[in-house]
């Protein structure tokens, strides 16, 4: 018998939902072969979210605690990491793909000599080791990989896996870390933060994008309002990013965030490679376009040839209405 | 300031692409400078235009990879060098990280840049690996860079924002190609690429044996995306559609 432990990733003080889709994988995988469901949640307090991780099936919860935990970096995270795994010895250690999980997981490999498939959207257990599908060239592609070792990292895209309860009693292990903050090299200065009171992108169920059809002041107004009708969060095309139109970090696309909701609105926006390369997953993809050749048609599951100022206003009644 | 980027070729993911047998075709005719290693010298030439110092390129690959170091050499990288090995060999991330950081391993430098990930794998491992085994401080996805007293400012994207971390020199930073329009290489560039200084070194030049390389991972083979279908479109009255749209999302798609 062996460990499938899964890294439980906090941010804004909630608990990121692409790491139970890995946890509720992970302890399928783990009842199909015989193997155990462990996770961790290393944090600034870590114990607030243990009985919510203890809902997806794992046996064993790690915590570290430590108050350097509040915000990402990945020195302090990656020595956190290292002491689980020497601690915990997992066979597969399965990170949902954050842009934390981005930022530390090839040195976390690399320190450990582990082997690592890094973004999968699809994994299982062959002997020694996994097989797993990754979307290649700008996800235009899948590619079929395999890795083999005594100690496998995975990152899955978001969106891959359902959430599938099994409630447990979980034991809660504390695990002992101290790290001299004086001997951190790197300094956070500060975060220049998305408010927290907006959806998270890579978490969210519905999502509002806007895109250069919809640049102007008006088209904004339209876009707020239909994301709070359907409190949806709120993404955007390069080309709005670009224009400074919208925050960076709204992005979606092969640059921006990869989403994977159950509904995407794209507003004005053509359907670009790179742009679908971020949504293609969503379960149901609504196009507002007035081209009707727009590339997004293609993908789209419900599609509207119009234009948006036109159609937005009635579609956001309508949804009122039948929201109430 | 001494600045080491490191590139890679790889092919271009706008091209046409063919899987056959599960295999996939490369054009070897339509082979790139990584766009994300693009934007990693891009900001390197600007940080030594501010502040002076010199733009080295380092790139791991084929023979027939020459032709991309040039391209980075047009752009106005001061020399190169090319670690060449054998083009048959499926590296991973891990290989390359292992190759670079021993090529590293008695050089001088304030920074290493590098993309944050490869277009044709996307796999973003290789930085991060390469600054744990060289033991430097780094950061990665950044979308802005600048220099403030020989320290190195990253804002890079987060979960929950963007980050402004200060890294000491020596340091390594994986660039985003949000952050910059690479230079496209101008006539003169191209000439002057032509003098530049290209070293070439074999893998047992770094005393790298095959098996200190062995991937633990393989891609076992490519097979086409399931295309999602186009669904339902809806042309005429905008006020008719929107209502139909938002009833059917409701009626049909549950998802309202
Ligand atoms: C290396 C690289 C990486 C990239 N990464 C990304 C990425 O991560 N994300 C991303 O989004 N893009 C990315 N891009 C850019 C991408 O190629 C497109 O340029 C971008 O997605 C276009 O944005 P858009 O659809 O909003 O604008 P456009 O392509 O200009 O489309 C606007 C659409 O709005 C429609 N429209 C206009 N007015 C109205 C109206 N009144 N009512 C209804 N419809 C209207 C038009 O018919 C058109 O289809 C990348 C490009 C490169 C080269």
């Amino acid at each position: 018998m062996s460990t499938l432990l899964t890294h439980i990733a906090i941010s804004d003080g909630k608990i990121k939902r692409s790491s139970l889709e890995v946890l509720s994988r992970m302890h399928q995988l783990a009842n199909e072969y015989g193997h155990d469901t462990e996770a961790v949640i290393i944090d600034e307090q870590p114990s607030q979210y243990v009985d919510e991780v203890a809902k997806y099936g794992a046996s064993t919860i790690y915590t570290i605690e430590n108050p350097i935990f509040k915000n990402h970096r990945n020195t302090p995270l990656l020595k956190a990491l290292s002491a689980v795994m020497d601690e915990a010895n997992p066979y597969i250690f399965g990170f949902g793909s954050t842009e934390g999980t981005k930022d530390i997981l090839g040195a976390l490999a690399a320190n450990q000599d582990a082997a690592v498939l890094s973004d999968v959207s699809e994994f299982d257990l062959i002997d020694d080791g996994i097989s797993a599908t990754r979307p290649v060239m700008a996800a235009k592609i899948l590619s079929e990989n395999e890795a083999h070792g005594d100690q496998i990292l995975v990152s899955v895209r978001s969106g891959s896996y359902d959430l599938n309860e099994s409630q447990t009693d979980a034991e809660t292990v504390n695990i002992d870390f101290s790290i001299d903050e004086d001997k951190i090299q790197s300094t956070l200065r500060e975060i220049i933060g998305a408010d927290s009171d907006k959806i998270d992108l890579s978490e969210a169920e519905t999502i509002v994008a806007a895109g250069r059809g919809a640049k102007d002041e008006e088209g904004q107004d339209l876009i707020n309002e239909l994301a709070s009708t359907l409190n949806a969060g709120i993404g955007a095309s390069r080309a709005l990013t670009e224009a400074g139109v919208m925050d960076p970090s709204l992005q979606i696309g092969q640059t921006g965030k990869v989403v994977s909701p159950q509904l995407y609105i794209a507003v004005g926006i053509s359907g670009a490679i790179q742009h679908v390369a971020g949504m293609a997953n969503s379960k149901v993809i609504v196009a507002i376009n007035k081209d009707p050749d727009a590339p997004i048609f293609d993908i789209a599951d419900y599609g509207i040839v119009g234009d948006l100022y036109k159609v937005l206003p009635p579609f956001i009644e309508e949804l009122k209405t039948i929201k109430s | 300031m001494k600045l080491y980027v490191c590139i890679k070729q790889v092919p271009d993911v706008d091209a046409p692409i063919q899987i056959k047998n599960g295999t996939l075709i490369q054009d070897t005719d339509r082979m790139v400078l990584n766009a994300y290693d693009a934007s990693a010298v891009e900001e390197a030439l600007v940080l030594t235009e501010e502040h002076e110092g010199e733009v080295e390129v380092v790139m791991v690959g084929p023979e027939g990879s020459k032709e991309t170091i040039r391209k980075a050499l047009a752009m106005g990288a001061d020399k190169a060098t090319h670690i060449q090995t054998d083009g048959d060999v499926d590296y991973n991330s891990a290989t390359y990280a292992k190759i670079l950081a021993t090529f590293f391993e008695d050089k001088e430098y304030d920074i290493i840049a590098c993309g944050k990930q490869s277009q044709d794998t996307d796999a973003g491992l290789a930085g991060s690996m390469m600054a744990e085994h060289l033991n430097l401080p780094y950061a990665t996805n950044a979308v802005g860079l600048s220099i403030e007293d020989s320290n190195l400012i990253v804002k890079r994207q987060g979960d929950a924002g963007q980050e402004i971390i200060e890294l000491p020199s020596s340091c390594l930073v994986t660039c985003s190609n949000d952050m910059n329009e690479p230079r496209i290489p101008s006539l003169k560039g191209i000439m002057k690429s032509k003098k530049k200084p290209m070293e070439t070194v074999e893998l047992s030049d770094l005393d790298i044996a095959e098996e200190d390389i062995k991937p633990n991972t393989k891609v076992t083979g490519h097979m086409e995306k399931p295309e999602r279908e186009p669904g339902q479109k809806f042309e005429g009255d905008p006020e008719e559609l929107a209502q139909k749209v938002a009833n059917l999302l409701d009626e049909e798609a549950n998802v309202i």
